[in-house]
């Protein structure tokens, strides 16, 4: 699954914003499930959140029309050049069942996820779907936000580091059994000669944001909570709830159904919700659950936090050396990933990009693009500067040890030989061009060959024409 | 293309105006609140800033930057934090300002200090934070006031500068020529509502896409923008004026001296233009006054603000003398 | 605004009685203030050939805590002052501007002395500057000159456009400087592109000039006469020393002559030209009056003129299309003129069918602020002045102000509060500084 994502991450990145990973999740979804999703707010102010801009304007002007709008009137406020973008939006939110298509071609909002929205932007009703607080209790006050981010973080880092670090000598301290089936789960890691090795799925997903692993992970969890037989509406709206809690206060876990209590564990594994123990009465969401549907960084600045900013703290230059100033053990491990790492100070780690090191890396199944895109996304302020960002001379060198790898390149297809003349060869070569299905040919042996789907073609216009000459 | 925003509104909270518009205060709060809650739904990083116009004086009412320091005692389950907080904030100060008995009500209210304070703010967080496409949204129920014709041109000029989109949206009473060319100026949409029923529908549409969006959906955009300008001498507001050519200043006649810097005008112009000026004057006495927009405005004006003589005394004197140019 | 005005009286006064001084006397002072100037300058900033080695960071120095908040604040203290120093009386200005732009294009730019050279350094604030002149000075026109090989050449012509012109020095290739320059070509193309104009508009050169010396066909001081006769301000900003014939130039056409000193300075002086010059003399009196009026027998005064303009009404995009009186092509946008109600496409211009002349009053209203500029805050000094019941928060931002005094810089309040005489509300640094420089317009009083 991230995989996939992956490739079309890349391919697309410049064209236009990725969707969001869970909206292909709700899309195959059946309308009834999505249905009773929409019966609380917050969900629907969550879900709404991770659409595009596009989509959520759509919802808004819809939202509060008591009538079907014709679809033609609609049409009229949209620009000429933004038109595949709204035909884009409709049928998404078509999709999620917002926007659910109907014969008459006019465009409502599904009723259930108009009332529910509605509710959520007035406030009122009695789903108290946005958590039930606890009351105040002067025994043991709320977790402060510093605690509550080192929690969080410890947990996250303890997966993450877990992931990198296996297969090497390091034995670093296990996250919890249930996070390490998922991991087994997701693909991320699999089980090889009795020991628990991360994947190239893996190193793949430890170069994402961490906004993008958290969806990925929580991803997985929704998958296995579908072959759980939990209720996807319970563990979706939970997830939900939390991202439109505030952090810092504590929340009551009374009104929450039995699989929601069941959740807490988990979650309580993965950083995104703290409590005092397990037993208690009470939690508290994390800075990961509460920033779940916004940009802002799901973590605050690393363990050491003498490190700086967490979003930039590397600088390449054009020689493949490679400064990071970092004293994460993490962040080193990612980054020894691909850099041959040659000194450790306390605050700084210098490496450089070598062809050893990157061939490793492609390898574990890394592609270039994403060595990049992480040099890239982790870039020091000092080097965004710089235009571009980094020196080409190192991006295209990536890029040719990737291409190394790949100097064969095979593909199925038909070789065609024997042409009674050189006639009948131009003659057949000219038709397969038309198609555009040639890979190679040879004039003066007189054969080309053809892509496996141009076959039928060929092979029909070569028997047409034989059966025409013999006439 | 989605990036967080950030909307500054500039609330005209004028008890007079108010209390002739059709819409009730109460209600137009109402739907203005959801349609901020909307703006916050948008995106979780989205920033707000409401500032409120009262009669000569202006307030910041909320700022999603710095929380009320009275948090209210328990959150409610039925409602978004921010949403709640939000909303309490704008009534509870709304109200508060609104009941200070030294408020004079028929004072205009002032929009500029409101504009150039969510101006300054706006200057703050971009100074601090870097804000992506910042937008002011103006939502007005008063006439232009001519006096502050060049304190709202030097805010549009700021708001330029700083790249602050501004939307207008006048709520009630004629057609403001200064926030319609606010509007056009940077790029942002001017609304003038006549019908109030579909107030939310109406500012949703209009004002809710960040510009980044407006390349795809429209909004509405003004027909018909007027460039005219306020003569210095009367406050006129005119199609065809006179203007000095050491500092500017408009006249809606001419002149012998400029009043604003002192110089003096050769007579040789001033014969010139004065034998040009029947041809603007015949035109004038066909519509009895130059500018259709301001007929209504002035007249009412005096009518509403028994007390403001200052202000009907100058349209009075505008009067007189071009009925005295004509003479000529 | 009446109040206004009559306060401008008074002002006028005074600097009338100021001329009346002896004029050597007013003279003296303002070399005086002149040199006193260029020492302090001097001792902060020193020449760029005499840096042996350019150490960016020195110049930005941290406190203990390891803070640049000091050095901005110093920075911040430096431009408030500047703007104390500035006349606050200079109501009349030329608004209605024309600039020839000269640039030197001689070999001599090559110069390395001015990183990355004088030339790329030259080209790059010559595009900066003519942003912002157009910026304040919405109703004025810009042509570019170059010299080059001993000879004047025409690089873009006078618009008022300010992608045109840009557009004219965009191609760095096209401007590669080679030769001598020539002061005289250059100065005689500038006028005769002037020539034609209309005598209330102000007519100014520009030189920016990196070369030691000037090829010229023949004698300058005659083109200088007609200068002067033209009412042509001739001001220079000279990259490598001071020459007498430059310094002459401005000084008989009542110009502005600077020596950049290193990059910083060299964009001080070209700036300093942004702002539409105060008008010094009065109308075309018997008396010559000014500070350097026995040089200057005729001083560079347009005559001042009532125009007449008109305001066009601004068609949407969306309106029938109709054809435009200037290029007679069917276009659904454009102008109409209040007179005849004939369609222009773009303003200002003037009016095909009745010659009016149609601008809109943005473009009028963008200068307004140099003629009703805001009131000086006062630094709040002492405790004193701090009313209990004063805000805690400043009245534009809202930001919370310190509640005891720091120390600060001189002229900075140690309370960080700023107050404004009119409405006697306070404000921090920023807005104080974003109020004057941006906004023009004080939020409490609304003026």
């Amino acid at each position: 699954m991230p995989s996939v994502q992956l490739n079309s991450h890349s391919e697309n990145a410049e064209k236009k914003h990725i969707e969001h990973a869970l909206l292909p999740f709700l899309q195959s979804q059946s309308q009834n499930t999505l249905t009773r999703l929409y019966q609380r707010p917050s969900s629907c102010l969550s879900l709404f959140r991770l659409l595009e801009p596009v989509e959520r304007q759509i919802i808004m002007s819809l939202l509060w029309l008591e009538s079907a709008i014709p679809q033609s009137t609609m049409n009229t406020w949209v620009n000429r050049e933004g038109r595949k973008l709204y035909d884009e939006a409709i049928a998404t939110l078509g999709r999620l069942n917002i926007l659910p298509t109907n014969l008459t071609n006019k465009l409502a909002l599904n009723t259930t996820f108009k009332m529910s929205f509605r509710q959520a932007l007035t406030g009122g009703g009695t789903s108290g779907s946005f958590g039930v607080p606890a009351e105040n209790d002067d025994k043991s006050p709320a977790q402060d936000l510093e605690s509550l981010d080192s929690f969080a973080l410890e947990r996250w880092e303890t997966i993450l580091h877990y992931m990198v670090s296996s297969g090497t000598e390091q034995q670093p301290t296990k996250p919890s059994q249930g996070v390490l089936y998922l991991l087994q789960r997701s693909g991320l890691m699999s089980t090889f000669q009795g020991v628990l090795r991360i994947t190239s799925a893996g190193f793949q997903f430890l170069l994402h944001s961490p906004h993008d692993q958290l969806w990925d992970l929580l991803l997985q969890y929704l998958h296995l909570a579908e072959e759980r037989q939990m209720d996807l509406v319970e563990v979706l709206g939970f997830i939900f709830m939390l991202s439109t809690m505030e952090l810092g206060k504590e929340y009551s876990t009374e009104n929450l159904s039995g699989t929601q209590k069941a959740m807490l564990e988990d979650l309580r594994d993965y950083g995104l919700i703290w409590q005092r123990k397990p037993t208690s009465r009470r939690f508290s969401p994390t800075r990961l659950a509460t920033t779940l549907t916004s940009a802002s960084p799901p973590l605050p600045t690393s363990s050491g936090n003498s490190s700086g900013p967490q979003e930039g703290f590397i600088i390449l230059e054009t020689n493949y050396r490679v400064y990071a100033y970092t004293d994460n053990p993490l962040q080193t491990a990612v980054l020894n990933l691909f850099v041959s790492l040659k000194y450790r100070f306390p605050n700084l780690v210098v490496g450089s990009i070598t062809r050893e090191s990157v061939r490793k890396a492609l390898a574990n199944g890394i592609t270039a693009d994403q060595i990049i895109s992480y040099l890239m996304s982790h870039a020091h302020p000092q080097m965004r500067k710089n235009n571009p960002l980094l020196p080409v001379t190192v991006q295209d060198q990536i890029r040719l040890w990737e291409l190394e790898r790949n100097r064969l390149k095979s593909q199925e297809g038909y070789l065609y030989t024997a042409f009674a003349s050189q006639a009948d060869y131009e003659f057949v070569l000219h038709y397969a061009k038309e198609l555009d299905v040639v890979l190679w040919e040879n004039a003066s042996r007189r054969c080309f060959f053809g892509t496996l789907g141009g076959h039928a073609n060929i092979k029909g216009f070569i028997e047409r024409r034989a059966m025409g000459s013999n006439q | 293309m989605d990036n967080s925003s950030h909307l500054s509104v500039v609330l005209d909270l004028s008890p007079a105006q108010w209390y002739q518009s059709p819409l009730s205060l109460d209600s137009f709060l109402a739907q203005l609140l959801v349609f901020l809650n909307a703006h916050i739904a948008l995106k979780h990083d989205n920033s707000l800033a409401v500032f409120g116009a009262l009669p000569d004086k202006s307030v910041m009412l909320y700022a999603s930057s710095e929380p009320p320091m009275d948090t209210p005692a328990t959150s409610d389950p039925n409602c978004y934090p921010p949403f709640k907080r939000l909303d309490s904030a704008v009534t509870a100060r709304i109200s508060e300002q609104l009941e200070d008995p030294l408020l004079d009500v028929t004072t205009p209210s002032a929009i500029v200090g409101a504009l150039t304070k969510a101006l300054c703010y706006i200057n703050r967080l971009s100074v601090a934070t870097g804000l992506v496409d910042p937008r002011i949204l103006i939502l007005s129920v008063s006439p232009d006031l001519s006096n502050a014709y060049i304190p709202i041109m030097n805010s549009i000029f700021s708001a330029q500068k700083l790249k602050v989109t501004i939307d207008a949206g006048q709520i009630y009473g004629p057609d403001t020529v200064f926030l319609q060319q606010a509007a056009h100026l940077t790029g942002g949409s001017y609304l003038h509502l006549t019908e109030t029923s579909a107030l939310l529908q109406y500012l949703i549409m209009t004002f809710l896409p960040p510009p980044s969006i407006r390349k795809v959906i429209a909004v509405p955009t003004q027909d018909k923008i007027d460039f005219r300008a306020a003569c210095f001498c009367h406050k006129n507001i005119v199609d065809i004026g006179f203007v000095c050519s050491v500092c500017l200043s408009i006249f809606c006649q001419p002149t012998p001296v400029c009043s604003t810097c002192r110089t003096k005008f050769p007579i040789k112009t001033l014969q010139r233009l004065n034998a040009s000026r029947p041809l603007t004057i015949s035109s004038a006495n066909n519509s009895a006054r130059p500018t259709p927009v301001s007929t209504p405005r002035s007249a009412a004006t005096a009518a509403r603000h028994p007390p403001m003589s200052a202000e009907s005394i100058q349209n009075g004197s505008g009067t007189s003398a071009v009925a005295n140019g004509s003479g000529h | 605004m009446e109040v206004d005005s009559d306060s401008d009286i008074s002002l006028d006064l005074d600097h009338q009685s100021s001329k009346a001084k002896g004029k050597a006397k007013a003279k003296a002072a303002a070399d005086k203030k002149k040199a006193d100037k260029g020492k302090a300058k001097a001792k902060e900033q020193p020449y760029v050939w005499e840096a042996s080695f350019a150490r960016s960071w020195d110049t930005v120095q941290e406190d203990e805590a390891g803070s640049l908040q000091a050095s901005v604040e110093d920075l911040m203290a430096r431009g408030r002052r500047r703007r104390l120093l500035a006349p606050a009386s200079a109501i009349r200005r030329t608004i209605i501007r024309h600039l020839i732009l000269v640039l030197d294009l001689s070999a001599s730019m090559m110069d390395r002395d001015m990183r990355p050279t004088r030339f790329d350094l030259m080209l790059q604030y010559a595009r900066e500057f003519i942003s912002e002149w157009f910026d304040q000075n919405p109703l004025g026109q810009i042509g570019i000159v170059g010299m080059r090989a001993g000879l004047g050449e025409r690089v873009g012509a006078m618009s008022g456009n300010p992608q045109e012109v840009l557009k004219s020095i965009s191609d760095r290739v096209k401007l590669e400087p080679v030769g001598e320059p020539s002061l005289q070509n250059a100065i005689e193309m500038a006028r005769n592109n002037m020539s034609h104009l209309p005598t209330h508009s102000s007519r100014e050169i520009l030189i920016l000039f990196g070369s030691l010396t000037t090829c010229d066909p023949g004698n300058i001081h005659d083109t200088l006469d007609t200068c002067v006769q033209n009412k042509i301000r001739i001001s220079i900003v000279a990259l490598a020393a001071e020459m007498k014939i430059c310094r002459e130039l401005c000084d008989k056409t009542a110009g502005q002559f600077g020596v950049a000193m290193n990059e910083g300075h060299f964009k001080d002086l070209l700036f300093e030209l942004v702002p539409p010059p105060a008008q010094r003399a009065a109308a075309r009196s018997a008396r010559p009056s000014g500070t350097n009026a026995g040089l200057n027998p005729a001083p560079a005064n347009p005559a001042a003129d009532l125009m007449m303009m008109g305001f066009p009404t601004r068609l949407p995009d969306a309106s029938i299309p109709s054809l435009c009186v200037c290029h007679s092509e069917l276009k659904s946008q454009g102008f109409l003129c209040p007179r005849c109600l004939s369609k222009v496409c773009d303003v200002p211009t003037d009016c095909d069918v009745c010659g009016l002349m149609i601008v809109s009053s943005p473009h009028l209203a963008r200068s307004y602020h140099h003629l009703f500029p805001v009131k000086t805050f006062t630094a709040i000094m002492k405790d004193l002045d701090v009313a209990p019941d004063a805000a805690d928060a400043c009245h534009g931002c809202t930001r919370i102000f310190p509640e005891r005094a720091t120390n600060a810089k001189e002229g900075m309040s140690p309370f960080r509060r700023y107050r404004c005489p009119d409405c006697e509300n306070d404000f921090c640094s920023e807005c104080d500084v974003f109020i004057h420089d941006v906004i023009h317009c004080c939020p409490g009083c609304g003026k």
